[in-house]
């Protein structure tokens, strides 16, 4: 194994703890340092030294109050739907009647007036130990599976897969990995979108490029209900 | 009286229960200080404002990995709102790609169990820090000043003075392990 210690460089770990807290440490070098961190009660402790010092460097730094659409959108990502202005409440019932002639006129001209639109379904998930935020949202209509990532990174060198259980006694059936972006997209199959209501979504850690297996390996980060908001 | 690092440590005690109003209270109290601290790191209202929502997420969620320690709560703030600022500064000067490790990590450091070190309250750690790095060469303590408050990286410093990476390095490397000797007299 590779550290600090073994390198030419000057300072072992204790410069390594500072490099550290400034963001200095090269990629390979930080999962060594934080594997040693883990078991290393006083590297932590000069961890946290260091951090208490250089957060002092932003003492002459100055206030600036942030707008005001930060914290509408903090929470409208953290707890749903922000409240909507008032006008904005009361277009829906002014539109309303507009859309209603609009598409009786167009399921006249196009001979289609189909109503069994399936609900669109939801699931939040959640991994705590990695800050992951995840809403999985089954669009029927265009049959459609989508994972977006509003927080937290994904592992380096694993792959976060997605995993749909159509009940409590199903098998789970692979939908597919979470990609790098923040949406995840995957058109699904007629035979498995039959399955989606109701149907529990789970996401498991798995080696890189997918569970080797065609089921979980990994440790499960969480588990939803696909259910209508 | 509760004094200001009680209410902080209060209101992230309440956020780790699930506590929406102290999210808002603390909102209320300290972004503006991590907006500033953003703004400084990045330079660029758009992403400073992208920042900082990433802080406040980070909080939400990471509120019940916080462990009073003595130190200022406003510590952990601080370092999540600086360290969320460079992750986006690296990803916008690598032009959208991975640029290196997230330096995210460092911000779930906690030791539960305060030290000896931590103890001692009296002390001014700013001023401290102030002296010791007036103790090092200008060039250097401007090049740990840089790190820390514009994020960048040896590869940088190593440009912008026209040396070798393991040379910055190597010289970096001596100045912080002559701050912290400095820091523990």
């Amino acid at each position: 194994m590779s550290g600090p210690d073994d390198s030419d460089l000057p300072g072992g770990w204790d410069a390594a703890a500072a490099e550290y807290v400034l963001g200095l440490l090269p990629e390979d070098e930080v999962r060594v340092f934080e594997a040693r961190l883990a078991q290393d009660r006083e590297l932590r402790q000069d961890v946290q030294a260091w951090e208490e010092y250089f957060a002092t460097l932003t003492d002459p730094v100055p206030e600036v109050a942030p707008p005001p659409q930060v914290l509408r959108r903090v929470e409208a990502a953290l707890f749903g739907r922000a409240r909507k202005p008032l006008w904005q409440q009361v277009m829906p019932y002014l539109l309303g009647a507009v859309a209603a002639a609009a598409i009786a006129w167009a399921a006249v001209f196009s001979g289609l007036l189909s109503l069994d639109t399936e609900p669109h379904l939801y699931a939040e998930l959640q991994s705590g130990e990695r800050g992951l935020e995840l809403l999985a949202h089954w669009a029927p209509d265009s049959e459609t599976f989508m994972v977006r990532r509003d927080a937290g990174d994904l592992p380096a060198e694993r792959s976060l897969e997605i995993w749909l259980i159509p009940g409590p006694e199903a098998a789970p059936i692979s939908l597919g990995l979470i990609v790098e972006d923040q949406l995840t997209s995957i058109p699904v199959p007629d035979e498995i979108a039959a399955l989606m209501p109701g149907a529990t979504v789970a996401i498991s850690e798995e080696p890189s490029g997918g569970s080797p297996t065609g089921a979980p390996t990994g440790p499960i980060l969480d588990t939803g209900q696909l259910a209508e908001r | 009286m509760t004094s200001p690092q009680a209410e902080i440590e209060d209101l992230i005690a309440r956020i780790a229960m699930g506590d929406r109003a102290a999210f808002r209270l603390l909102y209320e109290r300290t972004s503006a200080k991590l907006f500033g601290v953003c703004l400084r790191v990045l330079d660029d209202r758009a992403l400073a404002e992208e920042a900082l929502q990433d802080v406040f997420m980070k909080i939400w969620h990471r509120a019940g990995q916080y462990r009073v320690n003595g130190f200022s709560p406003m510590t952990w703030l601080i370092t999540l709102a600086r360290n969320a600022a460079v992750d986006r500064r690296r990803r916008r000067d690598a032009g959208g790609r991975a640029a290196g490790a997230p330096i995210d990590a460092a911000d779930l450091v906690a030791d539960p169990a305060p030290g000896p070190a931590q103890q001692v309250q009296a002390r001014s750690e700013a001023q401290a820090l102030a002296d010791c790095m007036a103790e090092l060469p200008g060039d250097r303590a401007e090049m740990v000043r840089r790190a820390y408050l514009e994020g960048v990286t040896y590869a940088e410093l190593a440009s912008s003075t026209g040396t070798k990476l393991n040379t910055v390095r190597t010289w970096l490397r001596r100045s912080l392990l002559q701050l912290r000797e400095c820091l523990s007299r």
